[in-house]
């Protein structure tokens, strides 16, 4: 009785989760990454409130961008270990499942530390929206799985090359590019609520759809390459 | 390898490179406000043309590469690629070259600038990744990033499209340019293109050998790069003759602009000798 | 390559007729590494392997572990087993969902002597009952008077292949 792709996506977010639980070394690293760069930041910057919604966006993502690097390396690091990658492999489900369950696992992931991270922002940057809050959800969302799908694939390529953990960040961050501009003038778009965000939106929503079509089709071919 | 279209390529590229660089700098006619630092625009322009073509062929090798795993598309990928970094860098140097004297400034981040200096990290991270790789999967997984690579081009050029930009808006076939300068960048379009398709060849000839070791086609490989690099000191003479009769700075402003595109050019090519160098060695090695 | 993880250079594999890729439901594979994750508990990692190869009871799990000599209600992680212990699991991860075709790379290594036979029992039942044993290992005693055949590798060329090991080395 095989299961279908969903059931084992679900299986896997589930395992990533219930490991992560079990050993909370992502969402630490994360949480304290996050925490440092927000303190430095607010160090060398004393904004004033309106100053403050203008920076916010670049700061926000840049910290966020690092963080996900993190998280995205030691989520395939842990199936390393152990070979259980190689488990996987040899099991008959199929390895979008794979994918899409390790992609999803870190969408939550990264997604919790947005929620954790918020308020601090809040605090520190006296930071409060003019524009639209779901339109910042919005923003968030987007922006988070385009970081995600991309830095899931290039984290499944890293774990075969000699230096994991630069490689991730020298292959994620160029084609990133694109997508942080529209991520960080939607969402400083919103905040100072100046302009409309809609077409950073747009564009938003076309990269992810071309991206994870892409990683996708692409992944099971990176899995097995020997 | 060295058949005799190689050194028949050669030879019409030699001459296509004199005749567009002399064209350059003594036929074509004075650019209105930056006379001669805008002679730039002879190598600067064909440089991206070859590069933009390159890329193509990587993007190209590598999906036939995932398709029918053949080791020659490997091969052509990694040269394309390789080739096509080395004239992009010419492209992001000749450029703030000629900006700093036109705008005052080195760069600015508007849409063209920002989108070639993205495609160009991006090639170089592929570079990056075939050489850090374990040696049964470079391939694959560098054929895999260059799709991804190839994809982001249209959606950063998009991205920046509405953006105002700085840099000079494409002129060739429009009544803007002097049909002087359109012939003389046309030449020297020819020319450089083929100067890059010849050192993808040599590059794609180093790869094949490195994949199968095979000292018949070493020892012809290295009397094809000797020619290579005698180009190099040829146009540096060329430019020389030329520095006499001028004594505006803008001038000063083109020869920085030769001076560096030959030395990455003429670097390069030092590289690409030292590893022919090294592969006769291993091929002796493994004794063949 | 048998188990689909490395591509021949030449030539192609075929198990039932199949490709490998499409008869992995009925090939059981065990390495070196434990292919276990440390932070669950025995039954945890078999679950959700189960689920890999679409077995979503426990009882076929737990038949499977205590067929090793492992106790299915322990709770203890992975990770603090002894290497025998981990190896047993191991094998019980490959053979749960009772595979025609089994796959073991050096499953003797590092691991005590009772675990060893136990291991070695094991397979000889599940050779009784028609299943496929392809076994790579540096220690020739273990197998001396169980397995049917011998394939003698060196320096990547085969070597020698009989009923028994003809030359000690």
């Amino acid at each position: 009785m095989k299961l279908s792709v969903i059931q084992l996506t679900v299986a896997n977010v589930r395992k990533d989760l219930r490991l992560e639980w079990r050993s909370r070394d992502v969402l630490n690293s994360m949480l304290f990454f996050a925490l440092l760069v927000v303190v430095i930041f607010s160090f060398t910057f004393e904004p004033t409130a309106e100053e403050s919604r203008r920076l916010a966006g670049g700061l926000i993502w840049t910290a966020f961008l690092f963080s996900t690097t993190m998280a995205l390396n030691q989520s395939w690091a842990r199936e390393l270990r152990n070979g259980v990658l190689d488990a996987y492999r040899v099991a008959p489900a199929p390895a979008e499942a794979l994918f899409f369950g390790k992609c999803l696992g870190n969408f939550l992931l990264v997604l919790l530390l947005e929620c954790l991270m918020a308020p601090l922002f809040v605090l520190f940057y006296n930071l409060r929206s003019v524009g639209p809050y779901w339109q910042l959800i919005v923003v968030f969302l987007l922006g988070t799985w385009a970081l995600v799908v991309n830095g899931t694939f290039f984290a499944a390529m890293s774990i075969r090359t000699r230096n994991r953990e630069l490689m991730l960040p020298l292959l994620l961050l160029p084609i990133s590019i694109p997508a942080v501009n529209h991520m960080v003038s939607a969402t400083t778009k919103v905040l100072t609520g100046e302009s409309s965000p809609v077409s950073d939106i747009k564009f938003l929503t076309a990269y992810c759809v071309i991206y994870t079509t892409v990683s996708f089709l692409l992944f099971e071919t990176v899995l097995n390459a020997e | 390898m060295k058949t005799p279209a190689f050194y028949l390529l050669l030879l019409i590229t030699l001459g296509l490179l004199a005749w567009g660089t002399y064209q350059a700098i003594a036929v074509a006619p004075a650019e209105a406000t930056m006379g001669d630092a805008q002679r730039i625009f002879y190598y600067h322009v064909p440089a991206a043309t070859a590069a933009s073509i390159l890329f193509g062929v990587n993007f190209l090798a590598s999906i036939w590469y995932l398709l029918k795993r053949s080791q020659q598309a490997d091969a052509l990928a990694v040269s394309a690629a390789e080739v096509g970094v080395v004239f992009f860098g010419v492209v992001l140097i000749s450029g703030p070259i000629w900006a700093r004297y036109a705008w005052g400034t080195f760069w600015v981040w508007d849409a063209r600038l920002t989108t070639s200096l993205i495609l160009w990290l991006l090639y170089v991270s592929y570079l990056v990744l075939r050489s850090s790789s374990e040696a049964g999967s470079t391939s694959v997984l560098a054929a895999s990033l260059a799709i991804f690579a190839a994809l982001d081009m249209p959606i950063v050029y998009m991205s920046n499209r509405w953006f105002r930009t700085n840099h000079p808006q494409p002129m060739i076939g429009t009544p803007n340019l002097n049909p002087e300068m359109q012939k003389v960048l046309l030449w020297n379009m020819l020319a450089f293109v083929l100067f890059s398709m010849l050192i993808a060849w040599f590059r794609y000839d180093l790869e094949r050998t490195s994949q199968k070791i095979n000292a018949l086609h070493v020892k012809k490989a290295s009397q094809g790069s000797m020619a290579l690099t005698a180009l190099a000191p040829a146009m540096l003479l060329l430019a020389d003759d030329k520095l006499l009769r001028e004594k505006a700075i803008q001038h000063h402003y083109m020869v920085a602009g030769y001076t560096a595109v030959w030395t990455i050019y003429i670097g390069y090519l030092l590289f690409l000798f030292a590893k022919l160098q090294r592969l006769k060695r291993e091929g002796q090695e493994v004794g063949l | 390559m048998i188990a689909g993880l490395s591509d021949p250079t030449e030539g192609s594999v075929s198990i039932f007729g199949l490709k490998t890729r499409d008869a992995l439901a009925r090939i059981g594979y065990m390495a070196h590494a434990p292919l276990l994750y440390d932070e669950f508990s025995a039954m945890e990692n078999l679950r959700f392997f189960g689920r890999l190869y679409g077995v979503t009871s426990d009882a076929p799990l737990q038949q499977a572990i205590k067929r090793v000599g492992l106790d299915p209600h322990l709770e203890r992680r992975v990770g603090q087993y002894s290497q025998g212990m981990r190896q047993r699991l191991s094998l019980a991860r490959a053979i749960f969902h009772s595979p025609q075709v089994l796959l073991l790379d050096e499953p003797f290594s590092n691991v005590d002597l009772d675990s060893a036979a136990q291991i070695t029992r094991l397979l000889t039942e599940m050779r009784s009952s028609g299943a496929t044993i392809l076994l790579v290992t540096h220690q020739l005693g273990v197998l001396a008077n169980s397995a049917d055949e011998f394939l003698l590798l060196s320096s990547g060329a085969l070597v020698e292949r009989g009923a028994m090991p003809q030359a000690s080395r």
